[in-house]
């Protein structure tokens, strides 16, 4: 596994975490060596050091286990390249890897460098020979993909240049999620939801990703990127097209993806015209999370004082097709929001015919499913029941199921999912080509909308749900935002 | 900084998590533990929470007294607690937050309670519900839990109140409810349910007046009400006085039968209120609220009612009075001078579990309360000593 961007943050946060993990629970193959490259200069010992700090902080499982630790860190190499020339020592690594541990030519490199080193950093793989001469090779590419649809045509052709489509695994971390991957076998696993998972039975679907960070150090990406291309474009699409899509004929690649690419296309597209009516972008001001007091985002550091990046973004959506024709689809993310959780509910309708009224103090809620990505992960259901004794009154009460609870295991982290199925070749959780080309077609009219000046950006106090304006545009139905 | 941070008991609040994030880490760590405890003795568990209570407190002794209610009534209300403890006295302190958490495993507890303290140092009242909104469990109603006397007009109630379902405050805390429960009143208007704990402490006494006037013989008399009479307890040298709850009823009776207006007739004596409201048709009645030393009674508690009532030439008086005992309630009513019907029931004594627990099972509002209220509020310019 040739890592490209290995002295950077995710290498640290995320990669070597994950892979040390998976070295705990014995998932990685017995043939299996890291080679982190990056421009800057030092020693694979310096390298492995700097791991080590940084598995220490992040891993799941804490304290590190030294014993497992060491034997993880023999296999792992760095190797500098700060120029191009530099690309064929990596090959002589390569190949000597091939023989000391004999991993056969099998190469999985992984992308992650800032989205500017992806093309470079291929066509050097291409023209240095990096591929294997026998076995097989596959590249993972982190988000994100492009900044706009041509950017992301773009960059597939030049990856097609290297690798075919089925070697290319493009991440999208929610996916790695064990609650993600659920969504499918809570709908496709179990007889009762599927027959009222349509529109005669839902009244409406609502999808929030709420951050309660900034933009800490990733000013200069997301500054120019900005909610919609960061969170929307890929990670809450994916998940509408999870909960939305038909069933498919088979739980591998080809089947899973094929009917998520036809629901993205269901997805009825959002003019530039109709971005005031359908959309709301919004940016933090100054405020308070979990009583810190924090800074807006036109103060953060890297942050241009009179920056217009969204930092919240809220839609309304209906998909196109038989199932789901006039179901409206809400969706909201933010930065700086009072809480940190992603889920998605499904609100269905209210009973037909009310025979309770007279017991109830206030209106029923109707029956809700809700299904919690992070943190906290597992499903509830609301259902109206009767407060016992106290004559007949009525209300609202939770069925709650929780994974930590009912598996008593720690969820794995996404990227340990996820590594280990490029490893497998496995791609179900990883977009393709036309996923992305799809996210994107959606997206960039809403993006052209408002830079055509068509919706304001409101502000929001940092600590609270968003602006106003992501009230009303849900108020509008005569709905509201859950409170998550 | 850290050194002036007194530590809290973590015995009773549990382990402290340095950020919310660790803190729910730490909460699944702990319902794992609850479930393979539960499993060892054969029994199922379950996390079926079925409110959020949010309990505001700026004393360590009233935290944990809350506290301690609330776990003891897990079984009937499995919920998530968020104590929160404002150490508002020490200025100039930097603002801070400490969290603790804590599931409790007993060989009983099959449902899943689960307790958040969060000990809020400093300047803090901006900061509160920020402290607050990623500790509450989804989807379920919050409850807040005010203990003490609220303040007026101040921004963390505000916040804490535009968060929840319902405010539960006990008026027989109230310093000066004279001044406090018009401002209880006035929070009824961030369309939150209001629960009084006092209130529900009144319910019996309630009951027993309403009887009287469900005999069809007797319910004309309710239109002729002439004059209330009406006892409540204070320690042995009289210098607590707590009117809250005869106030309360008055503000019942006042607010069910269309009284009005009021004037002041006396100074009030030795804390007692004396005044005169008219009635829908315009006749005057006499209302007299007198503290009396009563042993066995908590300060403030209802020690007698009497009613009196004229109907043409017929006179009526009924009476609900603490007889044998403090724990019995003996019903009389004496029409013309002759008891017609004397009833003698028992006085439960409620605790303060007893009565949160039947507030909690009450999710909407309590329209009677409120309007009681209301009827205290045009009383109030008569209420000042």
């Amino acid at each position: 596994m040739v890592i490209f961007g290995a002295s950077g943050d995710l290498t640290a946060r995320k990669l070597i975490p994950a892979l040390y993990n998976l070295a705990l629970q014995r998932l990685l193959p017995a043939s299996f060596a890291v080679i982190g490259s990056a421009r800057r200069q030092m020693t694979a010992h310096e390298f492995r050091a700097e791991l080590h700090d940084a598995v220490a902080e992040h891993s799941r499982t804490r304290p590190i286990n030294e014993e497992v630790w060491a034997a993880f860190a023999r296999s792992i190499d760095y190797v500098a390249t700060p120029s191009e020339s530099a690309y064929d020592d990596l090959r002589q690594v390569l190949t000597r890897k091939d023989v000391e541990i004999g991993a056969n030519g099998n190469r999985l490199f992984y992308l992650a460098t800032p989205p500017a080193a992806y093309e470079p950093i291929i066509r050097a793989i291409g023209a240095h020979g990096l591929r294997g001469e026998t076995g097989w090779s596959r590249i993972v590419v982190e988000k994100p993909y492009g900044h706009d649809l041509q950017s992301a045509m773009q960059l597939t052709s030049v990856v097609h240049e290297v690798f075919r489509e089925d070697e290319v695994f493009r991440i999208d971390h929610y996916l790695g999620k064990e609650t993600v991957q659920n969504i499918l076998v809570l709908r496709f696993a179990n007889a009762i939801f599927e027959p009222i998972w349509t529109r005669q039975y839902v009244d409406h679907v609502q999808i929030t990703a709420a951050e309660t960070i900034g933009i800490e150090e990733r000013a200069g990406y997301y500054d120019s990127a900005g909610a919609m291309r960061d969170i929307v474009q890929n990670h809450l699409l994916q998940l509408l097209a999870l909960v939305g899509m038909e069933p498919p004929a088979a739980f591998d690649d080809r089947s899973v993806r094929d009917e998520k690419v036809k629901i993205l296309r269901a997805l009825r597209p959002i003019t530039p015209h109709e971005v005031g009516s359908l959309t709301v972008r919004g940016q933090y001001g100054p405020g308070f999370i979990a009583g810190e007091r924090v800074v807006g985002y036109r103060k953060e550091p890297g942050v241009a004082p009179d920056s217009n990046t969204e930092t919240f973004v809220a839609l309304k959506c209906f998909v196109d097709n038989w199932r789901w024709e006039g179901t409206p689809f809400y969706i909201r993310t933010g930065k700086r929001l009072p809480k940190r959780t992603t889920e998605i509910a499904i609100r269905f309708r209210v009973a037909p015919h009310r025979i309770f009224t007279r017991e109830t103090s206030t209106e029923l809620e109707p029956n809700e499913l809700v299904l919690r990505i992070q943190p906290d992960e597992g499903i509830s259901l609301t259902i109206a029941a009767k407060v016992p004794v106290q004559g007949f009154s009525i209300r609202s009460v939770n069925m709650d199921f929780g994974y930590g609870a009912s598996f008593m295991v720690d969820a794995p982290d996404a990227y340990e999912t996820l590594i280990l199925d490029a490893l497998r070749g496995d791609a179900t959780l990883f977009t393709r080509r036309d996923e992305v080309e799809q996210q994107w077609s959606f997206v960039d009219p809403i993006i052209a909308g408002w830079h055509e000046g068509r919706q304001e950006l409101a502000t929001y106090p940092a600590g609270s749900w968003g602006p106003e304006q992501a009230e009303a545009l849900i108020a509008r139905d005569g709905r509201k935002w859950r409170r998550p | 900084m850290a050194a002036t941070v007194t530590k809290v008991d973590q015995t009773f609040w549990g382990a402290p998590a340095s950020t919310i994030g660790a803190l729910e880490h730490e909460l699944g760590r702990l319902r794992r533990a609850a479930v393979a405890h539960a499993k060892e003795q054969g029994l199922a568990f379950a996390r079926a929470s079925v409110l959020n209570l949010v309990v505001y407190a700026e004393r360590e002794v009233h935290a944990r007294r809350a506290a301690s209610t609330v776990e003891e009534l897990a079984l009937r209300h499995p919920s998530r607690a968020i104590v929160v403890l404002a150490d508002r006295a020490r200025e100039g302190i930097a603002a801070s937050v400490q969290l603790y958490c804590h599931v409790p495993q007993g060989d009983a507890t099959q449902v899943c309670y689960e307790q958040v303290l969060a000990r809020v140092q400093g300047d803090f009242d901006e900061r509160v519900a920020s402290v607050v909104i990623p500790l509450l469990v989804p989807d379920l109603p919050v409850f807040l839990w005010w203990t003490g006397t609220p303040p007026s007009a101040a921004r963390h109630l505000d916040d804490l109140v535009r968060l929840s379902d319902r405010l539960i405050v006990d008026s027989a805390d109230f310093a000066r409810p004279d001044r406090t429960l018009p401002q209880v009143a006035h929070l009824a208007r961030l369309r939150v349910g209001i629960t009084d704990l006092n209130w529900a402490r009144l319910t019996p006494w309630r009951e027993l007046i309403a009887q009287f006037f469900d005999v069809p013989t007797w319910r004309p008399f309710l239109d002729g009400i002439t004059g209330i009479r009406a006892g409540f307890a204070v320690d042995m040298d009289g210098r607590d006085i707590h009117p809250s709850q005869a106030l309360l009823l008055l503000g019942w009776l006042a607010s069910r039968l269309g009284w009005r207006r009021v004037e002041s007739l006396a100074p009030a004596e030795a804390g007692g209120v004396l005044f005169r409201m008219t009635r829908a048709d315009g006749a005057p009645v006499m209302v007299r609220l007198r503290p009396r030393f009563e042993r066995g009674l908590d300060a403030g508690d209802v020690s007698g009612v009497r009613i009196q009532a004229a109907l043409g030439r017929a006179t009526a008086e009924f009476v609900v009075k603490r007889a044998p005992d403090a724990r019995h309630a003996t019903a009389s009513a004496i029409v013309d001078g002759v008891v017609r019907s004397e009833r003698v029931v028992p006085l439960p004594e409620l605790g303060i579990r007893e009565l949160l627990g039947e507030e909690l099972a009450i999710a909407g509002n309590d329209h009677v309360y409120e309007a009681a209220l209301v009827a205290l509020m045009a009383l109030a310019p008569g209420l000042r000593p």
